[in-house]
């Protein structure tokens, strides 16, 4: 029995170990990855001059218009999750580096957060997609109008950050699964 | 020799009395699991009737810039016109059918108590993809309802809630009931987790 345990041990150690190593590597990722994708989106802003007829005798008027990434509601709703799931990356990568599976509370309690962090990603991957899919196609039915044949630079960057922020959604994801395949392996 | 054999049945007794007393524990996780699961399958088949319920046709005054008078225009709002709608309606009927196959596979788990690792393991995980497909499709409808609730000045799309107000408390509903879901996904992973770490299986 006691050379058993002794084999159970260095088996555990051994998962420790190599759990860490993936945990940190890819907790960096995520941080890099919303870190980014806010970043992409946060700056986000175009200004086109575009000719309009206001009479038809008139020769065209051309007007300034911008686009800013504040003036629509789910990207702000984005970069306010993607800061969030940046800020708990760094935050989670320097209790995983303290902790080193000591304490079973504070991994239960970190992959608590990570599911949360699922959740509150995908929701915003989903709306920022919603609403540049109005942006890019229009509404016919809702009479809302594409925006994208004016403002393409600022759609290219919308989906940038997207991608980024939905490759990092899917990090937190594949960290939740990793941390629970570690569960049932210690036992 | 009748010393060992003593040693036997108090070796085997040893052994009889651990499982008894994690059975009504785990039977609690069990009953908590299903009972969660069947309210998850509730929430999403809810979501999708109500939104699927929600068509209106109204007359809209509508204002075309050369003339003045308002002249009346009959238009009709199904939840098909908006492909944000129409991946939720998938996504949560995708839900619906998982809760049914997952609560009678614990069900059956759980009359037979008897539940093996690799299945609890599979569920904890596919829970987690789930999740991710429901927080996905709450975060799109609610962008498609705020934006059809307050309309945004900027790109010029207009608020359709003043005119269209059944559609919109249907779509309001809907998303409330898919945010409910998502949240018992996330209770149903905690669950389900605590339960694996414990090593009750049953």
């Amino acid at each position: 029995m006691e050379v058993e345990n002794g084999g159970n041990k260095e088996v555990v150690v051994a998962n420790k170990r190599s759990f860490r190593c993936s945990d940190l590597v890819l907790r960096f990722l995520a941080l890099a990855l919303t870190l980014v994708a806010a970043i992409v989106l946060g700056v986000n802003k175009e200004t086109k001059n575009v000719s309009m007829e206001i009479l038809p005798k008139l020769s065209p008027l051309t007007v300034p218009v911008t686009a800013k990434w504040h003036y629509l509601s789910a990207f702000v709703y984005l970069v306010v999750v993607d800061s969030i799931a940046c800020a708990y990356a760094a935050i989670s990568l320097v209790i995983t580096l303290a902790n080193r599976g000591n304490k079973k509370g504070l991994t239960l309690l970190i992959m608590i957060s990570d599911l949360i962090m699922v959740g509150l990603l995908f929701s915003g991957g989903g709306a920022a997609t919603a609403v540049g899919l109005i942006g890019y196609e229009g509404n016919t039915h809702l009479r809302w109008n594409k925006v994208c044949n004016i403002f393409d630079r600022y759609c290219h960057q919308v989906a940038a950050s997207l991608f980024l922020s939905l490759l990092g959604a899917t990090i937190f994801l594949v960290m939740v699964s990793l941390s629970t395949l570690n569960l049932a392996k210690k036992h | 020799m009748a010393e060992v054999e003593k040693k036997g049945v108090s070796d085997q007794e040893a052994k009889t009395v651990p499982p008894e007393h994690t059975k009504s524990s785990s039977s609690f996780f069990s009953v908590a699991d299903v009972v969660l699961r069947f309210f998850l399958f509730v929430s999403s088949l809810v979501a999708v009737l109500v939104m699927i319920t929600s068509k209106q046709t109204t007359t809209i005054l509508v204002t075309v810039p050369p003339f003045t008078t308002p002249f009346p225009v009959v238009s009709t709002a199904k939840y098909r016109y908006s492909p944000a709608f129409i991946y939720f309606i998938t996504a949560l009927s995708v839900t619906g059918l998982y809760s049914i196959i997952t609560t009678t596979m614990r069900f059956l788990a759980l009359l037979k108590h008897k539940m093996p690792t690799t299945l609890l393991l599979l569920l904890i995980i596919m829970d987690v993809l789930v999740l991710g497909i429901v927080s996905a499709a709450t975060g799109a409808a609610g962008a498609i309802g705020y934006l059809g609730l307050k309309g945004n000045s900027h790109t010029n799309w207009m608020k359709i809630c003043y005119g269209f107000d059944k559609f919109c408390k249907h779509i309001g509903t809907s998303v409330s009931f898919s945010l409910f879901a998502s949240v018992i996904l996330v209770l149903l992973v905690l669950l389900n987790t605590y339960a694996l770490s414990k090593k009750i299986l049953k």
